[in-house]
């Protein structure tokens, strides 16, 4: 039985049981009134039934009027339509019960319907046989069919809109992920485990990749900035933009701190070199000043003694944290380890209400690093801060262009002649002032 | 470092013990140069103490918890920071520096030292 395709595929008519089974009572209709046929599609009804589904009075029309069973009708219709109507042209003939029909193949609703029809046709035959009208309560069961079906249409519209905006959606995410994999910082198993990352520390990761790439745009305005020889309050523009654009990675670190304080102090959200380095979820700030020092040259004595100043302050307070973390950690350990577990549940409850702390030390760790950053602006002149910045974000792209190449490193355990040359050239082209590495 | 037991109040009264919280601490925090108020679970204010002790300080510590009148002084401490976290506290020379974060800032940007050493706490 071929399946018409327009009916199926009608954009936005729900395939709604309203019009089948006015189909179905027009079609009864149509079929004991062979002969006249063309009043029922000349007016009024049936030019109501046609706004609806334009194609069904073509369908009608096709319907070859001599046969009773419809069979041409019947394939006309879709597959469902096929059970119902043949089903119902039985019933239509006065032998067959509509009851016996109803088979277990048929929902409920369609039973319903097709005992409804029955009753109708019935009652048409009771009634007067050349009677073309059809009463009221047919009219108004009509009528409230194809409201149902109205409305069935209007849900379905507005369950595929949604479809479709999630498939955008979706794609968009894709895209990000993609760019993100390609720039290194989702690694091979992690890409994998991304369902197994809450949901904060997901968050955290696409806004921490969107940071590095305004930490790109920002370090070539330093760049262009140096070179260009602005006046200094120019200049102070642009480095007091980057350092607000530093103040904005704490602000995202202390809400995903918030959500999972477990995913900044593992470093899951950096690269493997840096985790290297990673202390209390971020980088150590007195290493930080240790590397600017030689670097930064020349300095007054004053700005040397503020730098080795902020440097032993910084230690002071990495020290004391570091103190503290530990003494959380023993904390811990006593609550969940050795002795009987007298109460489970309340040692985890206890053991839990620790865990908690980790969130504070994150903070206290990332206030110490946003502190000492700030007090760098401070000592230095502008162009030494400009370049001091640049120094610092120039210095994490090494490090995370060595991550990549460490990742993509081969993996065979006797390096053949051309792969070390190979991964010599490759690092060859991390030169300081160039952005290659930028492709990381 | 060295701590104040308070229960000794009840066996040996103070000369003045305001019944307001708030002014116990202000009295409390003036007596001495550096003056933290802490729980003794807490491993926040542990990290403060090491703080001044790797400074070389001898803060004044006040547990609230073993302080009888505790709760209430945790309570007004909240207020007055208008946060959850009422420790650790630090006074310094009777004057509220702030909880570990005003402190550990004020340690980087080159504050906190002199005002020890205002305040008698560091020699040089």
């Amino acid at each position: 039985m071929n399946v018409p395709t327009g009916l199926i595929q009608q954009e936005g008519s729900a395939f709604g049981f309203g019009e089948l089974e006015e189909a179905i009572v027009l079609q009864g209709l149509n079929i004991r009134n062979d002969e006249a046929k063309a009043p029922l599609f000349g007016t009024g009804r049936p030019a109501a039934t046609l706004e609806m589904f334009p194609s069904w009075p073509m369908r009608f029309k096709q319907t070859p009027r001599g046969s009773s069973k419809s069979g041409g009708g019947s394939t006309d219709s879709g597959s469902a339509v096929n059970t119902i109507s043949s089903k119902t042209e039985n019933q239509l003939e006065p032998e067959s019960p509509i009851s016996t029909k109803n088979t277990a193949p048929l929902d409920h609703q369609q039973e319903m319907m097709a005992s409804d029809v029955s009753r109708t046709g019935q009652e048409k035959r009771r009634g007067s046989t050349s009677e073309k009208q059809l009463d009221a309560k047919t009219l108004r069961r009509l009528a409230q069919n194809r409201e149902a079906a109205r409305k069935s249409r209007l849900r379905k519209k507005a369950y595929v809109q949604q479809l479709e905006s999630s498939r955008i959606k979706l794609s968009q995410i894709e895209q990000d992920l993609q760019r993100s994999r390609s720039q290194g910082f989702f690694l091979g198993g992690c890409a994998g485990a991304l369902g197994n990352i809450s949901s904060g520390a997901a968050i955290f990761d696409m806004a921490y990749s969107r940071w590095l790439e305004d930490d790109q745009r920002h370090m070539s305005e330093l760049r262009t900035g140096l070179n260009a020889h602005l006046s200094d309050s120019d200049l102070r523009i642009i480095v007091d933009t980057y350092i607000s654009h530093y103040d904005e990675i704490f602000r995202l670190k202390v809400v995903a701190a918030k959500a999972d304080a477990f995913h900044l102090i593992t470093g899951m959200w950096t690269t493997p070199a840096e985790r290297c380095f990673l202390w209390m979820g971020g980088f150590r700030p007195s290493e930080l000043i240790k590397m600017l020092i030689s670097q930064l040259d020349p300095l007054t004595e004053q700005q040397v003694m503020g730098i080795y100043s902020l440097q032993h302050s910084s230690q002071q307070a990495e020290e004391a944290l570091t103190q503290g973390l530990e003494q959380l950690q023993q904390s811990l350990t006593d609550t969940i380890a050795g002795g009987p577990i007298i109460d489970g549940m309340q040692q985890m409850a206890v053991a839990i209400g620790k865990l908690a702390n980790l969130e504070g030390f994150v903070r206290q760790a990332d206030n110490l690093r946003q502190q000492t950053l700030h007090q760098l602006s401070r000592i230095l002149t502008v162009r030494q801060a400009a370049r001091c910045f640049l120094m610092i974000g120039e210095y994490y792209g090494r490090l995370r262009a060595l991550s990549s190449l460490w990742t993509s490193r081969p993996r065979e355990s006797m390096m053949s002649d051309e792969h070390s040359c190979q991964t010599t050239t490759d690092l060859q082209m991390v030169q300081p002032s160039q952005n290659h590495f930028s492709e990381f | 470092m060295h701590y104040q037991v308070d229960s000794w109040g009840y066996y040996m009264p103070r000369m003045s013990m305001g019944s307001d919280p708030m002014e116990r601490v202000a009295k409390l925090a003036s007596e001495s140069a550096v003056v933290i108020f802490s729980l003794s679970s807490c491993c926040m204010c542990h990290a403060v103490k090491r703080l001044f002790c790797g400074l070389g300080v001898n803060p004044t510590v006040y547990e609230l918890d073993q302080d009888p009148r505790g709760k209430d002084m945790e309570a007004a401490l909240m207020r007055l920071l208008g946060n959850s976290q009422a420790v650790p506290v630090v006074f310094i020379g009777g004057k509220l520096i702030g909880a570990m974060d005003r402190v550990m800032a004020s340690h980087i940007n080159g504050t906190l030292v002199p005002l020890l050493k205002e305040a008698g706490a560091l020699w040089l």
